[in-house]
């Protein structure tokens, strides 16, 4: 137990809430659990330990694997048995008829648990089955208990016709002291990470293996980034990145292992840009090996290079629009395309012509001035147009005089296949629709090459 | 806790008192109480069916948890003590969970008949026919007159296939019609309306018979005494019955290692119709004055006012018998050494966890504050435009506008807000809006193809629950709890 309880941190009360329900061996168990909780919130690390500590039979199923009834039957019978057979079991009776005769023959009133992990999934199955299992055991006479772990609660799930009630645990995320307690954990792996990617001697090494070090660390680490995040995979990974950054001035001898406020002032800014690749996962190009074998020597620079590259191309939209070098009259089409998406026909004649004419301010218009933010074109997403459209606003935006050739045509369907623009990629050119499908920074940064302001004619701008 | 074995003689006795409770409260399925009327009036079918070999059919309906299933139980195995069930009779169980469709059930039925050697490979064109040989299988089989048959199918609603022929069920009260065969079909469900569910050829010849058991009919007084019965009665143990071994005192390692064996033989014989109570020689392990303390706490208890309060509670939200056993599972599943007693806070606590579990306060609390602020906003936006969907770009915009009037707030980059409303999405808090959105023709079910900024959503949660978990949440910054109670802005 005590092990158990170092092994899965700040989870004491849902570890005694599962021991007491599973209890002793010659117990019998509860018909079904349902566990739910956020991801990363140690349910499935929860009841895979307490079933191994306990040494029941169980049978792990996770439903993202198994997705149809006919696999998860399968898995469930080739899980009981002891050696490998192949299993064939195609609907539920055959499953209970199978359970039953295990029973008979080998396992009798013996303790089975079967885990459906991530049993969300089971819902887009045939309905029944969640509410068969759920009752599974009263339909075959064995110890049997089905857990069902999922990040959904359990209103979520609606059973036309009812099911019967499984005993619920809800597992609450982890707060800020348990973060920083588990991630704390994680120091020595953290330090041997930060040594093998640099050399280091052993008066420094000292200083980095102290823990003072590392829960100041932690603290500024997670002040910045606790409010956006309370995944804990997520929080370790970027623990993990952050932390060689932060030692590497003391490494470099810049900044002494003492000096908290000018360490501080170091990792601050790093923090603040490294929020930016939450969740993105794009790798430190330093702490990955091109694959060996592939690549000659002589190229090797190469992968590396790319994955900076990849990553400073993520990282920033206009670098990513820059990356695409289209041409320039294609950039104008998308421009057009662009503004075609977020004006109202209405206004095309105001916003592209010349002489427009004088506006009439009538009480509607003025109404209709008031914008409401929430009815703004470019908050509702991109309009559909037709080509027609999409040609008088290019021509209306550029100002040199160029010929409607095959060419000019030839670039839409290389838009639409760039997925920049959808639509058709055959131009018809009475019943093509299109639809711009790029956000608003992305055509700032190709208009920015032209030389273009999208702003000025944008009618929410106005 | 883990298999420990230890000489300690009390902790013994609360593992084997736990052990028994969990068995009474999970596997009897057999001692039925209430409702004598209708458990009459089943038993009365089956005795007519299974002695003079009359046919007939009845539905048996009742919301969930009622003991419908209990009371089949009680009754066969009360008529199984009365005449030779396994001879004079064969009761088929069917499951419309389980047997989702006629071919699988026919096969169910020819298993539950034994009946696979003799129909081998044989191929049948109709379902009638097939039923028909199975019968006369039985007919020919024995020397004398064929076995009366109790069919018994459970979720019967499943049985009346939507769409589809209800071969089985035409087949089946057919023949209680024609003097085939003596057989009792009894269909058990939860839906009332089931009738309606039927073929007019299916209903015509069922004979309506309805047999409703409905949780509080018989119980005079208040709801909440038959609940403290209950308690009471699950919660004692039986004392009379057992001759105690005077081996159980010191040695227990010894006794315990007995007691599994035992339990070896009582677990084969569960499955008898006989009563479990009766079966359960581990039973002798158990110190006579032991049980005598137990069983006076237990009734004690069921004197306290706390205890009835929370019974009342529970009765007021549900009267589902398998919840009230979840409920004594969990209760009873806490005993340990170090807590030999039941504590009527763990009954408040448990109980209070059952009714209202307030998960959806919890997952909300669960949250990252960023999170938090986007279903607050998008909050606020509904409340503004009346529930209209909104997309991510809208929540954004009522985010930033909230987060540049709070300089001490931390701006967060785009692309990470928009995870965290993915996050939202994923954890099922707000929905997408199914629309069908323009150009693409409209067979194509475009809500995938628009951006996912743009993609429509509503809150799936109701409103108190937000300010629940704003109100409770630790740790939240003030501005935030300030800008949720100051609302629109």
């Amino acid at each position: 137990m005590e092990q158990l309880q170092n092994k899965v941190p700040c989870r004491e009360e849902q570890l005694n809430d599962l021991f007491n329900l599973l209890g002793d061996g010659d117990e019998c168990l509860p018909c079904s659990i349902f566990i739910s909780g956020s991801m990363a919130t140690g349910k499935t690390l929860c009841v895979n330990s307490v079933l191994r500590c306990l040494n029941y039979k169980h049978v792990i199923i996770d439903c993202i694997e198994c997705y149809t009834p006919k696999i998860i039957f399968e898995t469930i019978l080739s899980g009981l048995e002891d050696e490998e057979i192949e299993v064939k079991c195609e609907t539920l009776m055959d499953l209970v008829n199978g359970l039953n005769r295990l029973q008979e023959t080998r396992l009798g009133y013996d303790p089975i648990v079967l885990v459906f992990d991530r049993a969300e999934r089971l819902r887009n199955l045939d309905a029944n089955i969640m509410s068969a299992f759920l009752k599974l055991r009263e339909l075959c006479n064995l110890n049997i208990c089905c857990i069902f772990v999922t990040h959904l609660i359990y209103e979520n799930f609606n059973f036309r016709r009812g099911a019967r009630e499984p005993i619920k645990l809800y597992f609450s995320n982890y707060n800020k002291e348990e973060l920083f307690r588990i991630i704390f954990l994680q120091q020595k792996p953290f330090i041997h990470h930060l040594l093998v990617s640099y050399e280091v001697d052993n008066e420094i090494k000292g200083e980095l293996e102290k823990p003072e070090l590392f829960a100041n660390f932690l603290n500024a680490f997670l002040s910045v980034f606790y409010r956006p995040c309370r995944d804990l995979i997520e929080l370790q990974h970027m623990a993990c990145v952050n932390f060689i950054k932060y030692c590497e001035p003391i490494i470099k001898n810049e900044i002494s292992a003492t000096d908290l406020t000018k360490l501080w002032r170091h990792i601050s800014p790093i923090l603040k840009s490294s929020l930016e690749l939450l969740y993105l996962r794009i790798s430190d190009a330093k702490s990955v090996k091109p694959s060996p074998g592939k690549e000659n020597s002589d190229t090797d620079s190469t992968p590396h290079n790319f994955e900076n590259m990849l990553k400073e191309e993520l990282t920033s939209t206009k670098t990513f629009a820059q990356s695409f070098e289209l041409p320039y009259y294609a950039k104008f089409l998308l421009i057009a395309a662009y503004l075609a998406s977020y004006n109202s026909p209405m206004e095309d004649k105001r916003l592209f012509m010349k002489n427009h004419g004088k506006q009439r301010k009538r009480l509607q218009q003025i109404k209709a001035k008031a914008k409401i933010s929430e009815k703004l074109n470019t908050q509702l997403g991109p309009k559909v147009f037709t080509l027609h459209r999409l040609l008088a606003i290019f021509y209306a935006i550029l100002e040199e005089k160029i010929g409607l050739t095959s060419n000019l045509l030839a670039q839409i369907a290389t838009l639409v296949e760039l997925k920049l623009i959808a639509g058709s990629k055959e131009i018809d050119l009475d019943t093509a629709k299109y639809k711009c499908i790029v956000g608003y920074d992305f055509i700032a940064a190709v208009a920015q090459t032209v030389g273009f302001n999208v702003r000025k004619y944008l009618y929410d701008f106005m | 806790m883990c298999g420990l074995q230890t000489e300690n003689p009390l902790e013994v006795q609360i593992k084997l008192i736990r052990k028994y409770l969990k068995l009474k409260i999970m596997a009897d399925n057999e001692s039925f109480h209430g409702h004598p009327q209708e458990r009459n009036h089943v038993y009365d079918l089956f005795k007519r069916t299974v002695a003079h070999g009359e046919s007939h059919s009845a539905l048996m309906i009742g919301p969930r948890g009622s003991g419908k299933t209990t009371l089949i139980n009680s009754v066969l195995q009360q008529i199984s003590k009365e005449v030779d069930l396994s001879n004079d009779a064969l009761v088929i169980r069917l499951n419309g969970l389980i047997h989702s469709d006629d071919k699988i059930s026919l096969k169910s039925i020819t298993a539950q008949m034994q009946l696979e050697n003799a129909v081998g490979d044989r191929v049948f064109g109709t379902f009638a026919e097939n039923l028909a040989f199975l019968l006369s299988c039985l007919q020919s089989g024995a020397d004398r007159r064929c076995k009366s048959m109790l069919f018994i199918l459970e979720e019967f609603d499943m049985f009346c296939h939507v769409g589809r022929t209800q071969t089985l069920l035409y087949n089946l009260f057919d023949i209680t019609h024609s003097a085939q065969a003596p057989m009792c079909v009894l269909g058990v469900t939860n839906r009332i309306d089931v009738v309606e569910l039927l073929e007019k050829r299916v209903k015509s010849r069922f004979s309506h018979r309805h047999i409703f058991i409905f949780p509080n009919e018989d119980s005079e007084g208040a709801p909440h005494a038959k609940y403290r019965d209950r308690l009471v009665n699950t919660l004692c143990l039986p004392r009379t019955k057992t001759v105690a071994t005077p081996k159980k005192k010191g040695r227990s390692r010894k006794s315990t290692v007995t007691s599994e064996d035992l339990m070896e033989i009582d677990q084969e014989t569960t499955s008898l119709p006989d009563s479990i109570l009766s079966r359960h020689t581990d039973l002798q392990n158990l110190d006579q004055e032991f049980l005598q303390d137990w069983n006076a706490h237990v009734t004690g208890l069921a004197e306290e006012q706390k205890v009835l309060d929370c019974l009342e509670k529970l009765c007021y939200y549900t009267v589902n018998e398998q919840i009230f056993r979840n409920v004594l599972f969990e209760l009873v599943s806490k005993l340990s050494v170090n807590k030999p007693y039941i504590d009527v806070s763990d009954l408040s606590a448990i109980i209070d966890k059952t009714v209202a579990p307030e998960h959806r306060v919890k997952l909300l609390q669960s949250l990252s504050i960023l999170e938090l602020s986007l279903v607050i906003a998008m909050k606020h936006g509904m409340e503004i435009f009346d529930g209209e969907p909104m997309n991510f770009e809208m929540v954004l915009h009522r985010y930033t506008k909230f987060s540049n009037s709070n300089s001490s707030t931390q701006t967060v980059p785009r692309p990470v807000i928009l995870k965290a409303f993915e996050h939202l999405q994923e954890l099922e808090i707000i929905m997408p809006v199914r629309t069908t959105d323009s150009i693409y023709n409209t067979t194509d079910t475009t809500a995938s193809r628009v951006q996912k900024e743009y993609k429509l959503f509503t809150l799936a949660i109701p409103s108190d629950d937000i300010s629940e978990a704003v109100k409770n949440f630790k740790a939240l910054p003030t501005e935030i709890s300030h800008w949720y109670n100051n609302s629109v802005v």
